[in-house]
């Protein structure tokens, strides 16, 4: 307990005679992690607005017209394909009663055609667009199955953007990951090689590497942590309104946008515990080298 | 805490011979005065007994420990039961004359109500109570070595080490800083100081090892010193 408080004393000592250099950690950190989150929370709305999309996506296959075939069991085979997410039975009733219903006053012209011309049918729906077009090879090989209607390009550029803006979101989460790590690692590095004679002689007067360490690494924790505090407040501060003047604008987004305040509040509570981690594991790395360097004998 | 050095050598990337075949036993108790030209190897060799420095060849023992063998982790502990002052002080220049005293107590997770008493009690011994609140910077030469002083004997140490402690002093300072280190060998704590200062040593004449060019070439109890 006294070790502790001696440390944390220490701590404090650190950052207020050395405040300039944490205020330029504190400020740096805050920014970085703030582009971080930013990235992130764009990703997730991009990667929300694609899911919808992709929910959308309707595969149909129509039966050969033929009565003596067993529906229930095509049905249970086309189920057991691994791209089908869901998907519902139309009988030639239901689907006449379906397209009779959507040609409102015009459909009175079925009736030119006498029997019924339209076969079972099933409304698939997939996991993901891209499962659509090996979905459809496999539905084609099947003999019972007549055709099969999709929007193919609709799913092709659908699936492409939502390839696309995953390797984007992966790249610019791991760029603003390094950048801030490289940030918090040379300010620690800055503010240490500031005191390496400080450093030198408290190991020489016999303070372990521990006890010399350990204020330096809570002070770019601490720094790391308030910055991501900042960064989250930052964040707050701007999406909501940004969200709101782009549903405005933009109709279409209306419901594809994360809104919900919760979810919101949790990802800045993830942010900042990533920033102190963040900061934890750089000024480790850094203090445990450079204490390393510092202490060894010539 | 006695001090052994067997075939002592210590050499300097690419090929500078600070010490060569250093061979002195130091017994517990001892007042040892080391001397010699400026460069003869006299911080080397208590460099050597700190461990900030590592033999090329031969073996430093202290307190019958052979420094070489000793664990990284060990170092700081063998550390605070040797008092080091050195030329330049090696005070920590962000903290006050109390603080850095209060420091090596500190890293050793003394309680604070001990660290106070002994801190007020080693200030006063130097005379320096007045300054407690200053910086090394705001101090004169003199000052700030008998804050090292301080410093060094918070811990009561076994060993003092001393690295021409009189070397930036006028002779009065010089003078009062010698009556602190004799107090502390009278305790019963061996002291070795460096200095090529030949009143001082010719004063009270201990035992004097002179090298030269890194070699011992004298070891002589009572002795004195001609510079």
């Amino acid at each position: 307990m006294t070790t502790l408080k001696y440390i944390l004393r220490d701590m404090w000592r650190l950052v207020v005679h050395h405040w300039v250099l944490g205020l330029l950690t504190l400020i740096t950190a805050g920014v970085m992690l703030w582009i971080l989150g930013v990235t992130t929370l764009f990703s997730l709305n991009l990667e929300n607005l694609l899911s919808r999309l992709e929910s959308e996506l309707v595969v149909q296959a129509y039966l050969v017209k033929d009565n003596t075939l067993n529906v229930d069991a095509i049905a249970e085979r086309i189920q057991g394909l691994e791209y089908v997410y869901s998907m519902k039975i139309f009988s030639p009733s239901d689907s006449l009663a379906k397209l009779q219903e959507k040609m409102g006053s015009q459909s009175r012209a079925l009736e030119m055609l006498g029997d019924n011309p339209i076969p079972y049918n099933f409304e698939i729906h997939v996991h993901k667009a891209e499962d659509v077009e090996p979905l459809v090879s496999a539905l084609k090989a099947m003999p019972e199955v007549e055709d099969v209607v999709y929007a193919g390009m609709v799913v092709r550029r659908i699936s492409a953007l939502s390839r696309i803006s995953s390797r984007i979101a992966l790249v610019m989460f791991i760029l603003s990951v390094i950048i801030t790590a490289l940030v918090v690692y040379n300010t620690i590095h800055i503010s240490l090689y500031s005191r390496r004679e400080e450093i030198g002689i408290m190991y020489l007067v016999g303070a372990t590497r521990s006890y010399i360490a350990t204020p330096f690494v809570l002070e770019g924790t601490l720094l790391a942590l308030f910055g991501a505090i900042i960064a989250a407040a930052g964040i707050i501060g701007a999406y909501f309104p940004g969200v709101s003047l782009l549903q405005a604008n933009l109709p279409f987004l209306r419901t594809s946008l994360i809104t919900e305040k919760s979810i919101i509040w949790r990802f800045c509570g993830l942010l900042a515990g990533f920033g102190a981690t963040l900061g934890w594991v750089c000024s480790y790395l850094v203090v445990a080298r450079f204490i390393n360097s510092i202490t060894r004998p010539e | 805490m006695n001090i052994n050095f067997s075939g002592v050598s210590k050499i300097f990337e690419p090929d500078i011979a600070a010490l060569v075949d250093i061979n002195i036993n130091i017994e517990q108790g001892e007042f040892v005065y080391v001397v010699g030209q400026t460069g003869s190897g006299k911080s080397t060799l208590l460099r050597l007994i700190t461990r900030e420095l590592l033999p090329s060849r031969g073996l430093v023992a202290v307190g019958g420990y052979d420094l070489r063998k000793m664990r990284k982790a060990d170092i700081p502990y063998y550390r605070r039961d040797v008092g080091l002052v050195a030329q330049d002080f090696k005070l920590i220049p962000s903290l006050t004359v109390y603080e850095n005293i209060a420091f090596v107590m500190e890293a050793m997770s003394v309680p604070r109500k001990i660290v106070a008493e002994r801190t007020k009690d080693v200030i006063n011994q130097v005379g320096l109570w007045r300054r407690r609140s200053m910086r090394p910077a705001q101090l004169s030469g003199g000052e700030q070595q008998r804050v090292a002083i301080a410093r060094a004997l918070a811990n009561s140490p076994s060993l003092f080490i001393a690295d021409e402690p009189t070397g930036n002093l006028d002779f009065h300072t010089a003078v009062d800083v010698m009556k602190i280190l004799f107090g502390i060998n009278q305790a019963g704590v061996t002291v070795v100081m460096s200095t090529h200062n030949q009143n001082i040593v010719n004063a009270s004449r201990q035992r004097v090892i002179e090298l030269d060019n890194g070699r011992l070439i004298r070891d002589e109890k009572g002795g004195t010193y001609s510079g």
